[in-house]
């Protein structure tokens, strides 16, 4: 395989107080959708900003395209949403994706034409000559977002980019990011809406206060949690099937929900013992499947709702 | 360098194209006309003739020549200028004068339509006066020191001549011996003559400290606001991923100061425009052509341009990396206030030191005011108007002045680099200082 676009490699990020990023690795492959997930206050910013060289790590190091030199010095090559966005307020749309083109080194007549074309392909186009701040936040991320590809750069880092878009808009930027990933070039992006990342990535990278959780491709992710989850619909006897799905040895965790039940078993156990065990207590099932879990569920299990229940074990990455 | 000039454009073309842009330029043209013009339009109105009425109980012929005296006391020196005063004699004795001076007191200073019927003034010869050179004067118009000066100086003439005369001296030997010296001011500077008159060289020092000055204050805020505004909008993230923070730092304070350089040429075009058609213009505000010659452009030569430009163009970029890097360190105007503070002492020290340079250019504060970058580009040019500054005078100080920008603009660009992504808390001085050393 070729050189990873990303490397990270046990990076550590320490802000007043607090580990933000904790002896982090990962690899971004060349091409494809990567996804970062985890929850609010993980580490994803503060890792994307480590990756955009806007802050240094504490430790570790990081290269891009498998050189040393940071992402100001390749900014030619990449593209770069940040989560806050920002524009400066006054200028003209047009003027500002020209300005954005230039600091990534367009000469002002490329950047006039690519701009233009993004603002047609946005459907923005005639609000070119418009000041950003007459804009709607909606068409702001649009024209931040056209300047963040302005260059057609080889490697896209996207930070939450579908945050505060309405359905139609966010259908537009998925489209927009599908196609740079089927064109061979890379992208990355954070998000904490497992759906949007199970969907569209190739790739995911769960990380949890700063530590990586699940590291690989979605298909081998989900293959390491197969068959540990089970969904099951009762049709009658539902009372007798406490005992069975209370006990430990066969089940780790219940999403109970009346009628039907989601769960994952116990380490040891087997979809068979538990299925004997509710028979046996004389439960009637509509259905007892082995499923393919969602990220949704693969991050919860991993990651854990309460704190206490995360598993934060070193190298869980598959 | 590509990059620079992006910045460089950026902030020019948004910041001239901007409506604050226009009307500032419009506005304070006009503020500063109006501060020029309505003390000449107040000084104006002492310029018309004042009816005075001369009571003389002097009793030896001191009322004839007094009036004649005063009557040819003219505004300006033209032939056809206005008289002074207009004079009427009103014979008493020493028992009669309290009664008339009061009679002719009542019939000064009246006001709406009596006003024309009037005197303004009463002039009192008592029968000493000759003598004891003593004599009283009621007026409206005592309140004014110019024209109480005049008027005293006036008087005295009379009172001269005519204590000559009595003394038996010839009549044209008086004539000449009272004839007023007139002394012409002209610089000289490294034994060559530079046609300016002293005032002219005082206007030019000051305008120039003023100009700076001012330069620094207004553009100097707009950069620390620019630069918080970069943060508040979180545009910043943006630029740090594609450019360095000198690239910002120097895009910004270039940008900037062509933007202010381009408003100043507005406002020296106009004023030079002003200048020569002063006298017109002048004359339109109801102010005469004479007081609008006091404010014509003196001409400025060449060298001393050069060395104005040179430390205006030097001490501005010093000035605005602080400014900047002033912002760079707060979130928002509020916090800017302590951090400020500091860097407008600065202006202000350089810009009130002019005031002492004015009295003695040369001595031992001037020079070492002068060799200091942050005072220098104040300093150094009204030494260079006022006298022969030593050319490796003016070398050391050049080349400390480059030393200090880029000491500045080094520093600046340590904060910068730190300062532009923090948000929240403000740093402590001892912060600061980490910051600038860690970068």
């Amino acid at each position: 395989m070729s050189t990873p676009s990303v490397n990270v490699e046990s990076v550590t990020k320490r802000f007043a107080g607090h580990t933000a990023v904790d002896r982090l690795s990962m690899q971004v492959p060349a091409g494809g959708i990567f996804g970062l997930l985890g929850p609010n206050g993980a580490g994803k910013s503060t890792t994307i900003r480590l990756i955009m060289s806007i802050i240094e790590p504490d430790e570790g190091r990081i290269t891009r395209f498998g050189s040393a030199q940071s992402s100001r010095d390749l900014s030619a090559r990449i593209g770069y949403l940040p989560e806050e966005r920002g524009l400066y307020k006054k200028m003209k749309v047009l003027d500002h994706l020209i300005f954005l083109g230039e600091t990534k080194g367009l000469s002002r007549a490329e950047g006039r034409k690519r701009a233009l074309a993004w603002l047609e392909r946005l459907e923005i186009a005639g609000w070119a000559q418009k000041k950003v701040e007459d804009l709607s936040k909606g068409m702001q991320q649009k024209v931040q977002f056209a300047g963040a590809l302005l260059h057609e750069p080889e490697l896209v880092i996207l930070d939450e980019p579908f945050s505060g878009l309405d359905p139609i808009n966010a259908q537009t930027m998925k489209d927009i990011v599908v196609g740079i990933a089927k064109s061979g070039r890379t992208v990355l992006f954070s998000t904490h809406v497992m759906e949007q990342a199970e969907r569209m990535c190739d790739h995911v990278a769960i990380i949890a206060r700063g530590r990586m959780v699940v590291n690989g491709t979605l298909a081998q992710v989900k293959a390491d949690f197969g068959g540990r989850y089970l969904a099951l619909g009762f049709s009658s006897g539902r009372e007798h099937a406490n005992a069975a799905l209370a006990d430990p040895r066969l089940v780790a965790r219940l999403d109970d929900y009346g009628a039907s039940a989601e769960l994952r078993l116990a380490d040891g156990a087997t979809p068979d013992q538990l299925l004997s065990a509710l028979v046996g207590a004389g439960v009637g099932l509509r259905r007892f499947e082995v499923v393919e879990p969602s990220l949704q569920a693969i991050f919860v299990a991993k990651v854990g709702a309460d704190p206490d229940a995360a598993p934060l074990p070193q190298g869980a990455a598959a | 360098m590509n990059k620079t000039m992006a910045v460089v454009r950026r902030e020019y073309v948004e910041r001239v194209r901007s409506k604050a842009f226009l009307i500032s330029t419009i506005l304070v043209p006009v503020f500063m006309v109006l501060v020029m013009l309505l003390p000449m339009l107040m000084l104006a109105g002492g310029d018309h003739t004042s009816r005075v009425a001369v009571v003389d109980a002097s009793g030896s012929a001191l009322g004839a020549p007094l009036a004649s005296t005063l009557k040819a006391a003219r505004f300006g020196s033209k032939p056809n200028a206005m008289p002074r005063y207009a004079v009427t004699v009103f014979p008493a004795t020493a028992a009669t004068l309290t009664a008339e001076r009061d009679r002719l007191i009542a019939q000064t200073g009246l006001s709406g339509e009596h006003r024309g019927d009037g005197y303004d003034g009463v002039l009192v010869l008592a029968p000493g006066t000759l003598a004891s050179g003593k004599l009283e004067y009621y007026g409206t118009n005592v309140g004014s020191p110019d024209a109480m000066a005049r008027l005293q100086r006036d008087v005295s003439d009379a009172i001269a001549g005519v204590r000559l005369a009595t003394a038996g001296v010839d009549e044209g030997v008086v004539k000449q011996a009272m004839a007023k010296a007139d002394v012409s001011t002209t610089k000289v500077e490294d034994g060559k003559i530079t046609g300016q008159s002293g005032m002219a060289a005082f206007g030019i020092a000051y305008a120039m400290g003023f100009i700076l000055y001012l330069a620094i204050v207004i553009y100097g805020q707009q950069m620390t606001t620019s630069v918080i505004e970069e943060k508040t909008s979180r545009i910043m993230e943006v630029l740090t991923s594609s450019l360095t923070p000198f690239q910002m730092l120097m895009g910004k304070v270039l940008g900037v100061g062509l933007a202010g350089l381009t408003q100043m040429a507005i406002w020296g075009g106009t004023a030079f425009a002003l200048g020569s058609q002063g006298g017109h213009i002048a004359g339109a505000f109801g102010a005469s052509a004479e007081a609008a010659k006091d404010f014509a452009l003196p001409g400025m030569p060449v060298s001393l341009l050069v060395v104005f430009l040179l430390y205006f163009a030097l001490g501005f970029l010093l000035y605005g990396a602080l400014f900047a890097a002033v912002g760079a360190m707060c979130n928002s105007i509020q916090e800017t206030q302590q951090y400020i503070l500091p860097v407008t002492m600065l202006t202000m020290i350089g810009f009130f030191a002019v005031f002492a340079l004015i009295k003695d250019p040369n001595g031992g504060i001037g020079a070492t005011l002068s060799l200091i970058p942050f005072f220098s580009p104040f300093t150094m040019p009204v030494r260079w108007s006022m006298t022969s500054v030593p050319l490796v005078q003016l070398g050391i100080s050049l080349a400390l002045m480059v030393l200090g920008l880029l000491a500045c603009v080094w520093i600046a660009g340590r904060i910068y680099r730190t300062g532009i992504l923090m948000y929240g808390k403000k740093p402590s001085w001892r912060e600061l200082w980490r910051w600038i050393r860690v970068g």
